[in-house]
């Protein structure tokens, strides 16, 4: 009877670092429905470039901010001098900065470090 | 020989011959069954792994369509459809891609997310993008691509009349000074201008010797090329006039002209068709050498 004891214990044991090994790392829990204020950090850099992208096209401040808050950031102006910045210091793709840059400079969050990204006025361009 | 008789030798009961082992193996496979069972559970359910890097995929239909649109929106700003395409298959949309782009249109189009002057842009975007690859949804029907123009209202100042006194043969007083008929406006409402041409198609192209061009082809109702025919870029401080046909080599309906970069263009036939919805926007692009020049288009009218 002991050893059908000790058995099951060591079964036991095993059998749950196994359950535990499956649950968390092999097969975790996917979640789907998520707010997009759960993005991964990446994502959410993508969204706010293209968010920048847009204004540029548009000139729609209040869109672009509209369009922000669903990463569900408190203060629009903040994130986009945040993500500008982290892009530029992280030497990340001139196509990127740029809009960002228009985009923080819309909102009066230029910053003397995205100075040399603002793009060159030409003619028939405001900015 | 022994005196003692000889007695059979009785084997040992079958459980003293098996080998000995420490384990039983119903115990651990009854252990290990219920162990990964309680694993398993706990893992999902009581204590799942921390949702902290939510992919695109993963959003929910609401948020996917706002992911969408910001994908359009950059599109208009860069036109690169590669990087488009590749944004939405991130999204994992069933079926077709940009058939679900048009989808997501057709139910942005259907709430009040076209309330607004930004949404309905947004639309536009998205529309502008699966049209130009061929798609269709119901957006089309339900959202303009170019807001109607407002009934332009002028002003007549219609002078009356003032008619001349018979002669009198006796001199009359002097009217007392009273108040005088004043002209009256009459508001006439005008038509809008009637559309000689539509604009049928408006394409882009990646070329390093036609970079940032506008190439526009007036067309008559065969396809072929119509001389002669002003034509109107507008951007954001100026506008631009020129006429088809003056490269000939090129065709005599044909017209160009060179974008700056980072500019957004309107181009029309002034006075015989309406704009062109988007705002052409001279925005980089890679060629398939890799090389780096300015987005060009193709935009053809014909009589409407």
């Amino acid at each position: 009877m002991s050893r059908f004891l000790i058995s099951l214990v060591a079964g036991l044991i095993v059998g749950i670092g196994l359950g535990l090994f499956l649950g968390w790392v092999q097969f975790p829990v996917e979640y789907v429905d998520s707010p997009a204020s759960g993005l991964s950090q990446r994502y959410k850099d993508d969204y706010t470039v293209m968010i920048a992208g847009g204004y540029v096209v548009d000139r729609d401040l209040s869109g672009a901010i509209d369009r922000l808050r669903i990463l569900g950031v408190d203060n629009a102006p903040q994130h986009v001098q945040d993500v500008t910045e982290r892009f530029i210091t992280n030497s990340r793709d001139v196509d990127d900065i740029r809009p960002l840059v228009v985009l923080a400079e819309g909102l009066g969050r230029l910053t003397p470090i995205m100075e040399p990204y603002r793009q060159v006025s030409v003619p028939g361009q405001s900015s | 020989m022994s005196g003692y008789a000889s007695v059979p030798q009785q084997e040992p009961a079958r459980k003293y011959l098996r080998p000995r082992f420490y384990l039983n193996w119903v115990g651990v496979f009854f252990g290990l069954a219920v162990g990964v069972a309680l694993g398993l559970g706990y893992a999902w359910g009581v204590n799942p792994v921390v949702e902290f890097d939510t992919e695109p995929w993963q959003l929910r239909d609401a948020d996917k369509a706002h992911y969408v649109v910001a994908i359009m929106l950059d599109y208009t700003y860069d036109g690169d459809l590669n990087r488009a395409v590749g944004r939405l298959l991130d999204l994992r949309l069933p079926g077709d891609p940009i058939q679900e782009a048009a989808e997501i249109a057709c139910d942005l189009a259907r709430t009040g997310y076209v309330e607004s002057n930004s949404g309905l842009r947004a639309i536009r975007s998205l529309m502008t993008f699966y049209q130009l690859q061929g798609k269709s949804g119901c957006a089309d029907t339900l959202i303009l691509m170019q807001d109607p123009e407002a009934t332009a209202v002028i002003d007549v100042v219609v002078p009356t009349p003032t008619l001349i006194p018979p002669a009198t043969k006796t001199p009359t007083p002097a009217p007392p000074a009273g108040p005088t008929a004043t002209p009256f406006r009459v508001i006439v409402p005008t038509s809008a201008p009637s559309q000689d041409f539509v604009l049928i198609s408006v394409s882009t192209f990646c070329d390093a010797e036609l970079s940032g061009v506008i190439e526009v082809f007036a067309q008559d109702d065969e396809g072929e090329g119509l001389p002669g025919q002003a034509v109107r870029v507008r951007w954001e401080a100026g506008s631009d006039t020129f006429y088809t046909g003056l490269k000939p080599e090129r065709g005599a309906g044909y017209a160009d002209f060179t974008m700056q970069p980072g500019v957004g263009y309107t181009v029309d036939l002034p006075g015989q068709s309406d704009p062109t919805t988007e705002p052409l926007a001279a925005t980089p692009c890679t060629t398939d050498d890799g090389e780096r020049v300015v987005t060009s288009y193709r935009v053809v009218f014909r009589p409407g």
